[in-house]
């Protein structure tokens, strides 16, 4: 019965297909196993049930060597069989493409890298994506498309994509479950995802280590497209990126730096409800006896300084003191603007 | 309760008694070990330790010199001393360390004649046994009311009940109070009762030490909970503490951080105690292939706890050093290593999990060969196996950290070991499964918990198979497959066995029968509740579901909501079990000194036993699960006529 039904969610990538695999092959295996146990003990359970008053014993067994050597024999087997199995589609599952750069790839996965950078000439093969990831927020940045940014992971089908993930504060974890890999990003590591997308879709992204405050709502999502609607989108967007282009939107600060993920602000279309709502920031500012813009610079940089009430102190990250001046200044300016 | 206790005239009997001292009047009963000098020790040792950090502060010049963070910790280390001071945990100590003449023992630590006795240092191993096992289910009873709370939230997606921090708190609060205040001292609970007894032996060998490992206990459950009236809010980083995440945590961290310090000296003490017993005190002819098998798995354990448990202690050091200190174990940006806390942390947490483990098989080869009336199938091999576990059980810790970002190639080999360790686990379960076979089985309620326990345990070995292969994990971690596995571990595992111990041994322990009716009905509202409440997470945390979260999406829902009204079943099936503990306690029928029929020796003594446990040595002459042999004798004594004095055949 356990066979029948869905454990599994709609695989929507190579390596997903793989784990499947196993996971079936581990599944017939353990309802064997279990069939068997909960067959012994119902079959004992009705047919060597003693009456209350029955004080005899039962006949002095004490083991059978040929019992025993058989039942250590067939589970070591079976986990053998298992073990085999799992190894060798991990090892699928890491395989990136570009055989010439095979023996590269395996000095690169033991040398200490610690910048995410592209692998190859072939921006596609395989393509690298940066995954940086924050309280509580993700950001997805194209190195071979001029550094071009997203809060979304937008993915080509059937192409290999080898995820390079950074944290800027705790432990968080890269998880889709339609691909079925993850990988936790740790600060000052540089750790690495493979992914071959088959499915066209959208799919949800999800943080799995416990990461703070706002971990459960630590989502975002990635759009598995056609080759071509992604190279249009990665090329455009790297040209908005770009030195001499006009300079991005203030909007796109917001949305990279993950602010959208705990804060409420209708302007950048934004609904998180970690962090206070940032639509009624003058009333905010007029309660810390603060100047508007004077205000927000300082929640940004200095969030412990003045924490709105009702809220925790120490949940907004500290880490956007980094940010660039310039940033910084479009930012206040954006967020003044969406509350008079 | 005054008359659960029989036997005082052995105390009197024994030759090197004296009379004890007479109770302290007047001003002497605040210097007097006890409840008074309580208040003003812990006050004296607060102050020693304020006083040190002012002074430190003072001439190091930093300021504020009144720090209140600072404060906090260093009277977590120094206000439990004081309170065992006050108590009266180390008066004999300090006499002997500092030369005084030592007070003769008068044996009046011993034994408990009032409902008083229980609330003192008690050297007896029968009463520590027993404030283990109340104080225990009192922190299970908390703990499990954390988790009715948590799966209230989680009955709708969403925010209802509670905020971010509290959630967090409330998981965290409820899996430490459960590892540290209840599965693993409720074992010790049923070990320090039991093994003396079992072993043939008047006492635990350090009994001093033995009550003192007991009042630890209170001071860390205590210290964790009350975590949540610390401003900012309880410890919220899991009971797993991930650095740098704990370090970055309001105060009420560091509660856990010290806590998981006094729960650790707590049970390194009471195992290094069960060593040196199983070790030393056995009765004559209780040669090692004679011990029952949770002797066995009591010893296991024990070395499990004395080589492990200081890894934990050290990880929560390093993080309360980096919270209040400033030092950098795990800040990257300083030439820290947050995977390192994980290594070191997983090194103890992963033989934890057999620590919890092991003495649950231990009980559950006592319970299933006395209601099977059959001798333990393959005895030898389920010792070695237990041994088996002990040493694989330390290979294994990585396979905790599949997807964390440690280094590739350590994952094949960790998973290698962890399959392995299925095969002595399979032996036990097969072996338990053989025992059953053309056994006349007794369906008592600590059957029916020890037969839920071998079925429940399978499903949640078989689940760590999944986990132990590195493809499936790297999908299910951090998931609600894991929660539904470990539940299935330590629910269906540990906590039956527990339950299926305490029903066992409750007529020796209080002299009294327990109510079989309200037992059964216990055993199978909690099997149902249990499998409602569990096994649909399998299938949340496979489908995209993952833990410590405190809302989730819509299509969740109405699983969840199913899981939480489960729950709240199961929670209330507690009720059944603590009624009828404490009304049977109070008002069941006597019990003999043997209900079960059982061959090993604490059933061979009266119920509950004499306050120096034997009236005379008892001889060992045979194995401990002889049953269906004719006239096969485990242990005998002085006065009895041994019918057909035989060695039965080991197997």
């Amino acid at each position: 019965m356990a066979l029948l039904v869905p454990w599994l969610p709609d695989p929507a990538s190579e390596q997903a297909n793989r784990i499947d695999f196993v996971f079936w092959f581990v599944t017939t295996i353990c309802i064997a196993i279990f069939a068997l146990v909960a067959a012994v003990i119902v079959y004992s359970l009705l047919k060597f049930r003693a009456r209350a008053d029955d004080d005899s014993d039962g006949p002095p067994t004490h083991g059978h060597t040929g019992l025993e050597i058989w039942w250590t024999a067939i589970p070591a087997a079976l986990v053998t069989a298992i073990s085999i199995v799992s190894a060798v589609v991990l090892a699928k599952n890491e395989q990136l493409p570009n055989a010439a750069s095979a023996s590269a790839a395996r000095g690169a996965q033991t040398s200490t890298q610690t910048m995410c950078r592209p692998r190859s000439e072939d921006p596609l093969k395989p393509l690298v994506v940066c995954v940086i990831a924050q309280q509580f927020a993700w950001l997805f940045q194209y190195p071979a498309y001029n550094n071009a940014t997203s809060a979304t992971l937008r993915l080509p089908i059937d192409t290999t994509v080898q995820l390079q993930l950074q944290s800027k504060d705790v432990i968080h974890s890269f998880w889709v479950p339609e691909f079925g890999q993850k990988q936790d990003a740790v600060p000052g590591l540089l750790t690495k995802l493979v992914i071959t997308p088959n499915r066209l879709g959208t799919f949800p992204v999800i943080c799995t280590e416990l990461c703070g405050l706002g971990h459960a709502v630590m989502r975002s999502q990635t759009t598995v497209e056609s080759k071509d609607k992604f190279l249009a989108w990665a090329n455009a967007r790297g040209k908005a990126t770009g030195g001499g282009g006009p300079s991005p939107a203030a909007k796109t600060f917001f949305v990279d730096n993950g602010c959208d993920g705990c804060h409420t602000f209708k302007p950048a279309g934004a609904n998180g409800t970690v962090g206070p709502d940032l639509d009624n920031l003058s009333e905010a500012a007029q309660k810390a006896g603060q100047p508007l813009q004077e205000f927000i610079r300082q929640s940004i940089v200095d969030p412990n300084a003045y924490v709105a009430p009702g809220y925790p102190k120490g949940v907004m990250p500290e880490t956007f003191s980094s940010l660039p001046k310039q940033q910084l200044d479009a930012l206040v300016q954006y967020l003044a603007g969406g509350s008079q | 309760m005054s008359e659960t206790v029989v036997g005082f005239h052995e105390h009197e009997a024994q030759p090197e008694h004296h009379a004890p001292a007479p109770p302290p009047r007047g001003w002497h009963r605040l210097t007097a070990p006890g409840w008074l000098r309580v208040p003003w020790t812990m006050a004296l040792f607060f102050g020693i330790g304020a006083g040190l950090v002012v002074l430190v502060r003072w001439a190091e010049g930093w300021h504020p010199i009144w720090d209140g963070a600072v404060l906090t910790t260093v009277s977590l280390a120094t206000v439990p001393i004081g309170f065992l001071v006050g108590l009266g945990g180390f008066d004999y100590w300090w006499r002997y360390a500092s030369g005084k003449p030592t007070v003769p023992e008068d044996h009046s630590g011993h034994g408990a004649y009032s409902w008083r006795d229980y609330f003192r240092i008690n050297t007896d191993h029968k009463v520590i046994g027993i404030q283990y096992l109340v104080t225990t289910i009192v922190f299970f009873v908390i703990a499990g009311l954390l988790a009715m709370f948590m799966r209230a939230e989680l009955a709708q997606p969403g925010m209802q009940f509670v905020d971010n921090q509290t959630f967090n708190g409330l998981f965290s609060v409820h899996a430490a109070l459960m590892i540290f205040l209840f599965v693993i001292p409720a074992f010790a609970g049923i070990g320090n009762y039991v093994i003396p007894l079992m072993i043939g032996a008047p006492d635990m060998a350090f009994p001093r030490l033995n009550a003192l490992s007991y009042w630890l206990l209170p001071i860390a459950g205590i210290m964790m909970l009350s975590s949540f009236l610390v401003p900012g809010g309880p410890l919220a980083a899991g009971w797993t503490n991930y650095a740098p995440l704990s370090v970055h945590q309001p105060l009420g961290n560091v509660f856990f951080a010290m806590g998981v310090q006094w729960a650790g000296a707590s049970s390194i003490m009471t195992a290094l105690n069960f060593l040196v017993t199983i070790i030393t005190m056995r009765a004559p002819g209780m040669t090692f292939w004679r011990m029952p098998l949770l002797v066995w798995a009591n010893f296991t354990t024990s070395l499990l706890v004395v080589i492990a448990t200081p890894f934990i202690a050290g990880s929560q050091f390093f993080v309360m050093f980096d919270h209040i200190m400033h030092t950098h174990f795990f800040d990257p940006a300083a030439g820290g290593y947050p995977l390192g806390y994980q290594h070191i942390f997983w090194f103890y947490s992963h033989p934890a999990v057999y620590i919890m483990m092991l003495p649950g098989f231990g009980i559950a080869s006592e319970v299933i060969s006395v209601m099977a009336r059959k001798p333990i199938f393959g005895y030898r091999l389920m010792a070695l196996s237990l041994m088996a576990i002990l040493v694989l059980g330390f290979s294994v810790w990585a396979h905790h950290m599949f997807v964390a970002g440690m280094a590739p190639w350590l994952r094949v080999p960790m998973m290698v070991t962890s399959m392995v360790i299925a095969v002595p686990t399979g032996i036990k379960v097969f072996s338990w499964l053989a025992t059953l076979w053309e056994g006349r089985i007794h369906f008592e309620t600590p059957m029916l918990f020890a037969l839920g326990f071998v079925s429940m345990f399978v499903i949640g070995g078989l689940s760590g198979i999944y986990l132990a292969a590195v493809p499936i994990d790297i999908h299910t971690s951090d998931t609600y497959f894991v929660v539904a596995h470990i539940h299935y571990v330590l629910f269906g595992g540990s906590l039956f066995t527990i339950f299926a111990g305490i029903y066992f041994w409750f007529p020796k322990m209080t002299g009294r029968m327990y109510n079989e009716k309200l037992g059964k009905l216990h055993f199978w509202l909690t099997f149902v509740g249990f499998n409602l409440t569990f096994f649909p997470m399998h299938w949340l945390g496979l489908q995209g579901m993952p833990r410590r979260v405190a809302d989730y999406v819509p299509k969740f829902a109405d699983l969840n909501l199913f899981i939480s009204i489960a729950s709240f079943g199961l929670g209330a099936s507690t009720i059944v079990f603590v009624y009828n503990m404490v009304v049977s306690w109070r008002f069941g029928p006597p019990a003999p000194p043997n209900p079960w029929r059982s061959l090993t020796l604490e059933w061979q003594v009266s119920s509950p036993p004499p306050v120096f446990n034997f009236d005379e040595v008892p001889q060992v002459v045979g194995n401990p699960y002889e049953y269906g042999v004719p006239g096969a004798r485990h242990g005998v004594f002085n006065g009895d006529r041994v019918h057909e004095p035989e060695e039965a055949p080991v197997s």
